[in-house]
């Protein structure tokens, strides 16, 4: 069931048009990955949702209700702001408890609610200290903390989580996927990081523009991107495209580039002639004694446990993950082997999925 | 816990300040430094005018202020008329910056017309309530004996119990809008986040106003209060032109008491007194309330 429906909304400022007719529907108690790169209009819908921008086109719904005219205050939703927004005059105690102090909750109940928050937060000792006192991780992590009090029926996150480093941010990662375990709070979450959205989500919803490029599960979005777009935005390192057209070699079709051949399975829906990219994931190909490409070492990345092998097979530019344990020096020629099933096929002209 | 911080001039420095500062220094000695010595100076002194020449009294002035009951009844009425018209002043001109503070049409305009009192000087001012306040065809009598609220046998500025009312409406009039100028100015540059934030919060118009708004602007409230508390100290003008510290000495202030010992009386060791005993009441006044006040942000 639906919890949050947009509805062919529109969001102009004067003359810029920020989006453009976007349908969704969030489900009731999921978990929802708002992801886009910048300026792409997250914070906007985020803005809207919770009715601090106006709607210049369409019907907002939140469980089956109109939404469009009703009052922030009315539409009991919680917010995280990207720039914190915190309360300068009040302390990191008042912050956190500040919608439970106007709710009129209990001085013992609201002081147990925010330590408990700031426990989860790493903010116990600073909760005497005012925001100008603190770093912009610790803002956000008020921010956060002000949402976590709160019994709200939606919970909107715009990119909780930008100003923390790495272990920091991993920590949270799991703090705020158990909360919402716990809670089942239908939950909107913007971010730009992919990673983000990958480990959180139950849906992710790529924006591009103010339009809406594919929504659907992490995996799908992984395994089956509708466009080119997708391909090359989910998954790190990105995605390698190789241009190229379909050929038929006896009957079944071929992918051919300058440098690259390949059959591809007989039930391919490209037809002959068709201009087509290519994307292979980097942790789709392989290292191999005999393989469908030969290629040349240009550069080896660690990263750890893995490595990424930057490879040239003629002019092509290829990624590939591989086992650090593969001995891959500067120069040295190398197989590599392409997993057949996970080719992803784009029409060269439409960049949608073949 | 507090983290001191370092603070920036906002303005260039020198490592040479001297030769900047010289012009002011000078200004400041002749124009505030020498007067107030002076003043101090005079305060032991008495002009002897069959001698024409000042003459040295030692603590006389002093004791005689301290047993003058007419000063003390000035002083009396100066801290009513302050402290009764700064609290009206400041709400009044708090509630009209708020409901002025719009982006509306015509608002502006509103904002515009509110400047014209300041335009008049307050002795034309005083006139202007003199007349409204007659008895025989003043405006503002008419309508508060057709309201009822006062007697016809009772006209405002010759009777001691409305006298002072009189006066302090006539500077309500003309400093409220200085006050609301100051808030609005104060409200355009408060941060928008913190409102929309205390929207989601749940938090009504009244929680908004007095937990982010006053806060918010206390520093512009403090500052306001000040200025507007030192000027209400020295009030001098209306009372001049529209009662002259009458009737009897119900609307006798500091000021004119001591510009009437000073001129009138030709008493000018006494008032130098009494004008350095001010002084120290708006210091005392001005430090007590810059340490209560405690504007933290
Ligand atoms: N008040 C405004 N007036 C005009 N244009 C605006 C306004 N606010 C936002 N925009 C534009 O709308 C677009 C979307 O902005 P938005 O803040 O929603 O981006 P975003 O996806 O949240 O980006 P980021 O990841 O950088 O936060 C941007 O191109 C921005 O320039
Ligand atoms: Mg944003």
């Amino acid at each position: 069931m639906p919890h949050i429906e947009f509805n062919k909304i529109t969001k102009d400022y004067g003359a810029v048009n920020v989006i453009r007719d976007l349908d969704l529907a969030v489900e009731d108690g999921h978990f929802t990955v708002l992801l886009g790169t910048s300026g792409c209009g997250k914070t906007t819908l985020l803005r809207m949702t919770a009715g601090l921008e106006t709607i210049t086109g369409g019907e907002l719904t939140i469980g089956n209700q109109r939404m469009n005219e009703v009052h922030p205050r009315d539409r009991d939703i919680a917010m995280v702001f990207q720039n914190y927004a915190l309360y300068p005059t009040m302390s990191v105690r008042e912050n956190i408890g500040f919608s439970l102090e106007v709710a009129k909750m209990s001085k013992g109940e609201t002081a147990k609610k925010v330590n408990e928050a700031a426990a989860v937060l790493n903010l116990t000792d600073f909760l005497d200290r005012y925001p100008r006192e603190l770093s912009g991780g610790q803002r956000q992590r008020v921010a956060m903390g002000r949402a976590m009090v709160r019994e709200a029926s939606v919970f909107l996150f715009d990119e909780p989580l930008s100003n923390l480093d790495a272990k920091l941010r991993a920590h949270m990662r799991l703090e705020i996927r158990q909360l919402h375990d716990r809670l089942k709070t239908t939950t909107l979450y913007v971010t730009h990081d992919q990673i983000e959205a990958m480990t959180m989500a139950d849906k992710i919803v790529l924006m591009k523009d103010g339009k809406i490029e594919q929504s659907g599960s992490p995996d799908d979005l992984y395994d089956r991107p509708a466009t080119k777009y997708v391909a090359d935005f989910i998954g790190s390192p990105a995605i390698n495209f190789i241009h190229g057209t379909i050929e038929a070699e006896n009957g079944t079709p071929v992918f051919a580039s300058v440098d690259i051949r390949y059959p591809l399975a007989p039930d391919c829906a490209a037809q002959p002639g068709q201009a087509v990219i290519c994307g292979l994931r980097p942790s789709d190909l392989e290292i191999a004694v005999t393989g469908d490409i030969s290629a040349t070492v240009m550069l080896a990345e660690k990263t750890g446990a893995e490595q990424n092998l930057h490879l040239k097979a003629g002019e092509q530019h290829l990624i590939v993950v591989a086992d650090r344990a593969v001995p891959a020096p500067t120069g040295q020629s190398v197989d590599v082997r392409i997993n057949t099933d996970r080719i992803h096929l784009f029409d060269a002209m439409t960049e949608q999925r073949i | 816990m507090h983290v001191t911080e370092k603070k920036f001039s906002r303005f260039v420095s020198s490592d040479h300040p001297l030769p900047w500062l010289a012009p002011l220094l000078a200004m400041l000695v002749t124009f505030t430094i020498y007067p107030l010595i002076y003043n101090i100076w005079l305060s032991f002194h008495e002009y002897a005018p069959f001698k024409r020449r000042l003459e040295f009294v030692g603590w006389d002035n002093w004791s005689t202020l301290i047993g003058d009951d007419r000063f003390w009844a000035s002083m009396g009425v100066t801290l009513l008329y302050f402290a009764v018209v700064l609290t009206i002043e400041l709400i009044l001109g708090l509630a009209l910056a708020l409901l002025l503070d719009s982006e509306d049409f015509g608002f502006g305009f509103l904002r515009g017309l509110l400047t014209m009192t300041l335009v008049v000087p307050p002795a034309i001012t005083g006139m202007m309530f003199l007349l409204m306040e007659d008895p025989e065809f003043g405006v503002i009598t008419y309508v508060l004996e057709t309201l009822g609220i006062l007697s016809s046998t009772q006209p405002i500025l010759a009777s001691p119990s409305t006298a002072l009312m009189g006066v302090m409406l006539a500077d309500i009039w003309q400093w409220t809008p200085f006050m609301v100028l100051i808030f609005i100015a104060g409200l355009r540059s408060l941060p928008q986040e913190p409102y929309e934030a205390a929207m989601l919060d749940g938090a009504s118009g009244w929680q908004i106003f007095r937990r982010i708004t006053l806060p918010l602007l206390s520093k512009v409230i403090a500052v306001a209060v000040l200025i507007r508390g030192i000027d209400l100290f020295r009030m001098f003008d209306y009372v001049f032109v529209m009662t002259s510290g009458g009737p009897g000495t119900a609307t006798y202030t500091v000021s004119l008491y001591a510009w009437q010992q000073t001129f009138s009386f030709i008493k000018w060791g006494y008032g130098a007194t009494i004008s350095l005993v001010t002084l120290l009441v708006i210091i005392f006044i001005a430090n007590l309330f810059i340490y209560l006040a405690k504007v933290r942000w």
